[in-house]
């Protein structure tokens, strides 16, 4: 590592409660370097980072900005010394262009001229090989346009230490790309970067030095050029062997639980396919492509315009006019906290969401009876804080999913409908959610919808690619020929 | 210079929430000690009298405990839409309705035998207020109305249909002009609890408020209305039915109010006439808010704010000061309550900065 660091964290403790979220942590960012900072859920990556950004305050050490000690009381005055933030859920106001949400609290002169914003705007972000409208809404931006806004506005404030978190969760892998072609123009540009991630190739492409936390505490900084590959990081990370290949033995489908017929919208263009019970149809695809208006449609929260949808052979309104006690669909969405919980209640009533049916007896909900399975089910599935009246809110993504996904496979669903299942997870989470969806296989036949092409060849018995709407292909895991040309077809080529 | 920043607690705060309630509550009394005394009125003699007039003696304490009937039902029924965060700010008409509806009966079948009228007059407040609530439902689910203006707007038509009946087809004959029904037959009256100034609606509220509460805690239901409250979406992904849902509550807290318009006509005045409406329902709302939707604390939200409607009359007798103050104190509880919510759910951090 060459020259002084740009930020040095000197034993740096925090602890909230009895939890210890940090401990004794020492670590430096340089300028010109690319910092990635890997750790599981819970590790303590972002109570690390919030107090860089002035968030939050160290129970204990210093942070020394250009070799001398400062305390970031404020997030101003982390902004002062240059760091910025870009966090995984965007704060741009939406109803105002690109040019706007960059100058917003940030010009010194009460008169602002349009042009000279868009001027301004442009400028930077060509510098830094950015490809974006001044004038544009950022309600009409894609996620990774969005993304490249939050960081225009950190190089306009002139920020030299940008901290990403977790920033390819939302994009699509093209997007992705273009972020780190970013990445190492601002690096080249003497910025010191900060990136947080879970996902160990992109680690490997971008970073110079790896950090990894573990249980609140560094447990290894190294040079990116030491390691040798993601098996080796993924060792170190979770501290024990981690082969990404889960045991796929083949099953012998079953009978049929779904089948979808040239289901046609605005969205989707004459999209069929069928479900047995025992196999997994992994659908990949960049997302945008018609994913969503199909789940929706087969879980029931958008009624099919025209085709037709049969759910365990029942009719598409037959079958979601009749839900009642032996509701044998399980869908598990992306989106885990608008969606699949009530941020605002505790685990017991979140895990009754939905499976209430099968408690009910009469008008009553029996909550101690639900009270010992879920408590059951805690244990089992390993949830932390592992307490039925902690809030949803509180709990971590990884938790939060377990939680969902001990909720759905209690149901013993037939159908499950898995939408991006190991989002935002991290290695020892998402092999457990791999795990777990292989085994409820044995019952149900499962529709995985997933941007990671190495879940969907891991978990899938039939891989179908979607492209502008349309299922483009639909082919066996051991069609090998078809499985090479899966980026092709993803990106509309073949 | 010291900055001041509000931070969103990351523990739901306990006990000390109480706190807040009461500092709120004794923040809108200084304030409405300011206004006595902007008045000319001596405040602290004012808000003396104003306590004493409300709960100082034996017959103000059970004035005050009758009037809080009707407030704490109009309340537990608004407060069991509130649950679902459907705004209904209608259960001033739902109990006009309600009123009316009991009225009907009872002056249909004077003759009728008590065991037989009551429960009828009970019924059909019952249904008249629950299809009171029902129309803004069905308008916000199906046509996307806000039930907020719906339910207000549709107070005054209910008012307006109520005084309809008792200036024409309703009036007593024998009223000297006065618009008012003649009497209920002494079978259409709920009487009164053995020697005691109380007539059983007290217990109507009991029960009522026990049912309110198993129903909410113990019922797939009222779990449903719960969870729908809390994230529309998740209830939908749930497969709960959130329009029914709707439709359901806004029917029950109508129901309610209308119940208490039976008892309020029943029991309190034996007819019906315009002065039967005196504002029960927006109170309604404010206990509701103030007891944080819970049917214990509505019961003693109901209490207090009965207790400062009596209060108001002996301060209008004893210091002449206009029977409105009840009104602005009402209004400045609500709004001190409201904004105490900031603090249950934030911080205030004062640092040293630059």
């Amino acid at each position: 590592m060459s020259g002084t660091a740009v930020i040095r964290l000197e034993s740096i403790s925090k602890s909230f409660g009895d939890v210890r979220a940090n401990h004794d942590i020492t670590l430096e960012i340089h300028a010109g370097r690319v910092l990635a900072l890997l750790g599981e859920n819970g590790a303590g990556k972002s109570t690390l980072m919030s107090m860089l950004a002035g968030q939050s305050r160290p129970d204990s050490g210093t942070i020394y900005h250009n070799g001398s000690p400062v305390v970031f009381s404020s997030t101003e005055k982390a902004i002062e010394a240059g760091i910025g933030m870009v966090y995984q859920h965007f704060k741009l106001v939406e109803a105002m262009t690109v040019a706007e949400n960059v100058f917003l609290g940030q010009s010194d002169t009460t008169w602002l001229k349009a042009s000279r914003m868009a001027k301004v705007v442009s400028d930077l972000a060509a510098l830094y090989g950015m490809r974006i409208a001044p004038d544009a809404l950022i309600a009409h931006l894609s996620m990774g346009e969005k993304q490249q806004v939050e960081i225009l506005k950190l190089l306009f404030r002139k920020s030299n230490i940008l901290i990403f978190d977790e920033p390819t969760a939302v994009l699509t892998p093209h997007e992705a790309e273009n972020l780190f072609a970013t990445m190492r123009q601002m690096k080249a540009a003497g910025k010191a970067i900060v990136f947080i991630s879970h996902k160990l190739e992109e680690v490997m492409s971008i970073a110079d030095d790896i950090a990894i936390l573990k249980r609140g505490q560094i447990v290894g900084v190294m040079p990116a050029s030491q390691v040798t590959s993601t098996a080796e990081l993924a060792e170190r990370m979770v501290g024990r062997e981690v082969l990404l290949q889960v045991d796929h033995q083949p099953l012998e489908p079953r009978q049929q639980v779904l089948r979808v017929e040239k289901l046609q919208d605005e969205k989707l263009h004459e999209v069929s396919l069928d479900l047995r019970q025992g196999e997994i149809l992994g659908i990949v695809g960049v997302a945008g492509n018609g994913q969503k208006p199909l789940v929706e449609a087969v879980c029931g929260l958008r009624q099919p315009v025209k085709g037709n949808i049969t759910l365990l052979g029942m009719a598409w309104k037959r079958f979601f006019s009749q839900r009642s006690g032996d509701l044998t669909l399980s869908y598990i969405p992306e989106d885990r906290q608008g969606l699949a919980t009530c941020q605002g209640l505790d685990l017991l009533d979140n895990f009754l969401l939905t499976t209430r049916d099968t408690f009910c007896s009469g008008p009553w909900l029996p909550r101690t009876e639900a009270a010992e399975k879920a408590r059951h089910l805690i244990t089992e599935f390993d949830i932390r804080p592992p307490k039925l009246n902690a809030l949803a809110w509180q709990l971590s993504g990884g938790n939060l999913q377990k939680m969902v996904l001990s909720r759905e496979f209690y149901r013993k669903p037939r159908l499950i409908v898995a939408e991006q299942p190991t989002q935002g997870l991290d290695i020892a989470a998402a092999e457990d959610v791999w795990n777990l969806l292989l085994k409820a296989r044995e019952q149900a036949g499962i529709l995985l919808i997933t941007g990671d092409l190495s879940e969907a060849l891991a978990l899938s018995d039939r891989i179908a690619v979607m492209f502008a709407g349309r299922i483009v292909e639909t082919f066996s895991r051991n069609d090998t020929e078809m499985v090479d040309r899966i980026p092709q077809m993803m990106a509309g080529l073949a | 210079m010291s900055a001041i920043r509000i931070v969103k607690r990351q523990e739901p705060l306990g006990w000390s929430s109480c706190l807040v309630l009461l500092a709120a509550i004794l923040i809108s009394l200084v304030l409405s000690g300011c206004i006595l005394f902007i008045g000319g009125t001596p405040p602290l003699q004012g808000l003396a009298a104003l306590f004493k007039g409300g709960f100082g003696s034996r017959f103000a304490f059970e004035d005050s405990l009758i009037k809080a009937t009707p407030i704490f039902l109009c309340s537990l029924g608004v407060a069991v839409a509130f649950r679902l965060q459907v705004w209904n700010i209608g259960a001033e008409g739902q109990f006009a309705l309600g009123a009316v509806g009991a009225t009907w009966i009872a002056l249909s079948f004077p003759g009728a035998p008590a065991y037989l009228l009551l429960p009828g007059m009970i019924l059909m407040a019952v249904i008249a207020g629950g299809f009171w609530g029902f129309i803004p439902a069905v308008l916000r689910q199906k046509l996307k109305t806000n039930e907020i203006i719906v339910t207000l707007m549709m107070n005054y038509i209910a008012i307006l249909i109520l005084d309809y009946l008792v200036y024409g087809v309703w009036k007593d004959p024998a009223s000297f002009g006065f618009p008012m029904t003649s009497e209920f037959s002494s079978s259409a009256i709920i009487g009164r609890i053995g020697g005691s100034n109380f007539h059983w609606g007290l217990v109507h509220c009991v029960i009522l408020g026990l049912l309110c509460w198993l129903f909410m805690s113990y019922t797939r239901i009222g779990f449903e209305i719960k969870a729908s409250g809390n994230n529309v979406r998740a209830a939908r992904y749930a497969g709960i039915p959130y329009d029914r849902l709707v439709m359901l509550v806004l029917a029950l807290s109508g129901a309610l109010a209308g119940w208490a318009g039976f008892l309020e006509a029943s029991s309190t005045i034996n007819r019906l006439q315009p002065s039967i409406m005196a504002g029960y329902g927006y109170t309604a709302i404010v206990v509701a808010w103030l007891a944080r939707l819970n049917p214990l604390y509505i019961g003693i939200a109901a209490f207090l704010l009965a207790g400062l409607r009596v209060g108001v009359e002996g301060l209008q007798l004893d210091l002449q000061v206009p029977a409105a103050f009840g009104g602005i104190i009402e209004g400045l509880i609500l709004l001190t309550v409201l904004a105490g919510g900031l603090f249950t759910q934030y911080r205030i951090v004062t640092g040293a900065k630059k």
